[in-house]
């Protein structure tokens, strides 16, 4: 992480000001200097684990609110302490709850909002506002607005204004009766994006409220209730609001190998036989393994015929293939010492295709984010068959990283891979 | 069932950068290029979804078409292309617009001006533009000077120029368009595009190359004996004689296509991969290269001129009874010629280039020939060891094959060449976008990577300046050698390999 170069220390002005104070900076301060013609992005940042870690002096500060290595350890340390799985990931919002109960009153200094990670800055971006709730009831809301320009290393000149920072800051009901400040903040003639970079669970009513249609949504549909997230996922989708979620572009990785076994013409029969598809995820979260099927299904034209829940956790269901016939699905977690910081990140994928009547054109694609993965869904007898195997490492990159590239290659519309697969994902839920 | 036509599982996973609002201006509309390349890889973009809500194209050129006109003008010359796609199409027509402009008459420049700002507010581009000079070479510098004296070049970051080949008729010319060009607006403003660079298989090699750690070590003069790039067309000249008979070979397609394949050959590995750092390495290598013999270039070159030929139920005739054709033409429509490039990489190493119409097969490759073993141990079924090749198909069949010896079956111990496959067809069973495809999506992106730089162009002049001083002065020196269509070229092309006990590939 760098930190954000500003061209005036971060200014503490009142709410009603800020419009004509940053209207006033471009038009007389940096009237030279129109601004990055780029887009906008609104950040909900409460980075409740990490103000609670803080809070509880079991992380130095400041509070920064993006992802860094010492919050990490911090986190695992945690869950050590509270005996939780290993497979807990980092960013599991149940760590939230835990700390919630410890004692502690250590006042961190808190710089959200103007520390901006340098992937997302070196993309420019015209204006950020971060909105930071804090712990507690007792914050006003304080409001702090600054210029900034991207670093020579970021892409920017280092020389002319490129974007400004707006931070608004306060317990959560503060914000919220503040939130008529935001509209006249977001210049008509840019894209806005409104990153929800928190739990799906909470503050449901404030994430309808601010995002309107006009903004482009950033979710992460690992954080939060399975159910919460792919109805929400739904739910906006339906509305025709442009949704993009993190936990789907994770999977990009996955999607691509998959489909790069299939590239070559003849092999391309063997999607029409599928007969099995089992995929492992880490943890308990199954949404994206869900999206995962979800996408396979769709593009192969499945449908779902039945689904059952076995054991409290492993997800199975039954499709009928578009060409007849029927398949399984296998969604199983397993429980792996040191999991990524992301929940139920997929960790193995095993694809069967048997033509009926030619054995030797089985095949069995075995996609895994180590050999070991591999190994285990070898077994079994699969190495009767043409075996293809390929190892996905699971990207370790930050939400911040995650970000920047969305908001570098997507066109701000929802996927429709996604819009395909969301709503299925749901139906293999619900059982 | 059939086997799936498309990869079920690929579509949509292209990930592509968002190419930002913007207007596209093109000069010359009502031009060949516009409706046979330009239209067609927009409205390919489009079906990718890759082009912004907030988007327009406008059409200029002297014709007083209407915004419709122009609409309807480009989907009966895209009939063929749209007929399956019409709602697509329709969509995308929305997105078309056309001005009546003179770019001779300053005055007109206003009226562009104004347009734009209508078309700002109607598509919501924010005054982000990209103008396509799709014009003839002499409109090159009112159109940019008209940009430039009218503001439209302002900002950098908001406005860019493309231009197309040829880009001067020779160095002199060459550095005065690059330094009227650069008077309007600044070099990263500038995009001089080179269609072959936009193929897949050009930029294959880079990949090919710095992806991999298996060529790198062997691609210099130590293991690398010669190296042969060819780009054989089996059409005539068409309906181009006008432009062919001024340009010739050399100009139409060694000086631009087939130099930047050499480069991008040659080059050294770039510290990253960014526009400059690309092009830098593309300079180096292109200010290093030389004519074989450049006291005596007739030594290293050969120029060639197609006859009759074809067979007797498609009999095809010769240039010099090209409709349009001086019957005493001396324009080249072949050349073959000999190159290095005085580095410490390819030292001594020669380079041979060819291009030719009326080949025996249109084909554009690349070919590595490696050093022969130092001792050769087995029989050789053909009589010797045949060198190891890397051959990269550039056009059509896009791949690359690689030549070795291998035993062959039976007792015995005497070796064989086989070849090795990797075919672009096998191995993604999808065609790849046409070059403008690519380069159009770059050039809106702003991102200069795929495009030819001030100093390349210079560079790649001045190498073939003495050839083109000869042309112009003594051209005795460099006779036209006939050749029958439909063959490779003048038996004279093979003698200056066989000088140095090489052979062309035949392809």
């Amino acid at each position: 992480m760098s930190p954000q170069l500003t061209l005036q220390t971060p200014l503490r002005l009142p709410p009603v000001e800020v419009k004509s104070y940053l209207e006033q900076l471009w038009e007389n301060d940096h009237s030279d200097s129109p601004g990055a013609n780029t887009f906008c992005l609104l950040i909900w940042q409460p980075a409740w684990v990490e103000q609670q870690l803080a809070r509880t002096a079991r992380l130095s500060g400041p509070i920064i609110g993006t992802q860094r290595e010492e919050l990490i350890q911090a986190i695992r340390k945690v869950i050590l302490e509270e005996d939780l799985p290993h497979c807990t990931s980092a960013l599991d919002p149940k760590i939230c709850n835990i700390l919630e109960k410890y004692q502690g009153s250590e006042n961190a200094q808190d710089l959200r909002g103007q520390h901006v990670d340098s992937a997302i800055s070196a993309l420019q971006p015209r204006r950020l506002i971060t909105l930071a709730p804090t712990l507690g009831n007792d914050h006003d809301l304080e409001t702090l607005v600054a210029a900034y320009c991207p670093l020579p290393e970021e892409g920017g000149e280092g020389e002319s204004a490129c974007g400004d920072v707006v931070v608004l800051k306060g317990d959560v009901n503060s914000l919220n009766k503040n939130l008529n400040i935001l509209e006249p903040l977001l210049p008509s003639e840019l894209p806005s994006w409104l990153w929800w970079d928190g739990s799906l669970d909470e503050a449901t009513d404030l994430l309808n409220q601010l995002s309107t249609t006009k903004m482009r949504l950033i979710v992460d549909s690992a954080l939060g209730d399975p159910s919460n997230c792919l109805n929400l996922l739904n739910a906006k989708i339906n509305s025709g609001q442009a949704v993009n979620d993190l936990n789907w572009l994770r999977l990009r990785t996955w999607r691509e190998t998959l489909a790069m076994v299939f590239d070559p013409p003849n092999r391309r029969n063997a999607l029409n036989n599928v007969v099995q598809l089992d995929i492992d995820i880490e943890g308990e979260h199954p949404v994206q393994g869900l999206l995962l099927a979800s996408w396979i299904a769709d593009r192969l034209g499945w449908i779902l015929k039945d689904r059952q829940l076995h054991e409290g956790k492993i997800i199975k269901a039954i499709f009928e293939r578009a060409t007849g016939g029927n398949l399984h699905l296998n969604l199983m977690p397993l429980p792996l010492g040191n999991p990524s910081i992301h929940p139920g990140q997929i960790v193995g994928l095993r694809l069967i295709c048997d033509p009926e009547g030619s054995p030797n054109e089985s095949l069995c694609v075995i996609l895994g984010a180590q050999t070991g993965e591999c190994m285990r869904l070898e077994a079994g007898g699969m190495a009767r068959m043409e075996l293809l195997e390929e190892v996905v490492p699971n990207q370790s990159t930050s939400t911040e990283m995650d970000v920047a590239r969305l908001l570098s290659s997507s066109r701000g519309r929802t996927s429709p891979l996604l819009e395909a697969a969301a709503p299925i994902a749901s139906k293999l839920l619900a059982c | 069932m059939n086997t799936p036509i498309t990869n079920p599982l690929r579509i949509g996973l292209r990930q592509e950068k968002v190419i930002p609002p913007q207007c596209l201006v093109i000069f010359g509309a009502s031009g060949d290029l516009t409706h046979r390349k330009l239209v067609p890889a927009l409205f390919e973009l489009f079906k990718q979804r890759r082009l912004p809500r907030e988007f327009a194209v406008l059409g200029c050129a002297r014709r007083p078409w209407s915004d419709e006109e122009f609409r309807q003008k480009m989907s009966i010359s895209l009939q063929k292309q749209i007929k399956d796609e019409k709602d697509s199409w329709d969509e995308f027509s929305k997105y078309l617009f056309y001005e009546s402009i003179d770019l001779n008459q300053s005055s007109q420049i206003e009226k562009l001006r104004t347009r734009l700002e209508n078309i700002d507010k109607l598509q919501a581009t924010h005054s982000n533009r990209t103008f396509y000079l799709s014009v003839a070479p002499e409109f090159y510098g009112n159109a940019c000077r008209a940009l430039s004296s009218s503001g439209l070049l302002n900002d950098p970051k908001r406005s860019r120029v493309v231009i197309e080949k040829p880009f001067g008729r020779d160095y002199t010319s060459a550095q005065s368009l690059n330094r009227l060009v650069q008077s309007c607006g600044q070099e990263n403003q500038i995009f001089r595009i080179d269609h072959y660079l936009g193929k897949e298989t050009v930029q294959n090699i880079l990949v090919l190359r710095f992806a991999n750690t298996i060529f790198e070590p062997i691609w210099n003069r130590n293991y690398i004996s010669n190296v042969q790039i060819t780009a054989a067309e089996t059409v005539g000249i068409e309906e181009r004689s006008g432009y062919y008979e001024s340009s010739g070979a050399i100009r139409d397609m060694v000086q631009n296509h087939l130099t930047q394949m050499l480069a991008i050959t040659a080059m050294e590995p770039p510290g990253h991969f960014d526009p400059e750092s690309i092009r830098n390495e593309k300079a180096k290598v292109l200010k290093a290269t030389t004519l074989a013999d450049e006291l005596e270039p007739w030594r290293c070159c050969v120029r060639g001129q197609y006859g009759k030929g074809g067979t007797n139920s498609s009999p095809l005739v010769s240039y010099k009874e090209e409709v349009g054709v001086d019957p005493n033409s001396t324009t080249e429509t072949y050349v073959a010629m000999k190159l290095f490039i005085n580095n410490w990489r390819w030292q001594g190493v020669p380079f041979y280039v060819r291009t030719g119409k009326r080949l025996a097969k249109r084909r554009s490759e690349i070919v590595l020939t490696f050093r022969e073993a130092p001792v050769h141990l087995f029989e050789t079924t053909g009589g010797r060891p045949t060198s190891n090749q890397l051959i990269l198909r550039i056009q059509p069949d896009e791949g690359a094959e690689f030549r070795f010896e291998v035993k062959s079956p039976g007792s015995g111990m005497s070796s064989r060449p086989v070849d090795m496959e990797f075919s672009y067809d096998q191995s993604f069973g999808e065609p790849s976008d046409e070059g403008y495809v690519r380069l159009l999506a770059d050039a809106m992106l702003g991102d200069p990577t795929l495009f030819t730089r001030s100093d390349e162009v210079e560079a790649a002049w001045r190498l073939y300046t003495p050839l083109l001083e000869i042309i112009a002065d003594t051209p005795w020196q460099l006779p036209i050698h006939p050749y029958e269509s439909r063959t490779w070229g003048p038996a004279a092309a093979d003698d200056l390999l066989a000088r140095d006990n090489l052979l062309w590939r035949r392809p």
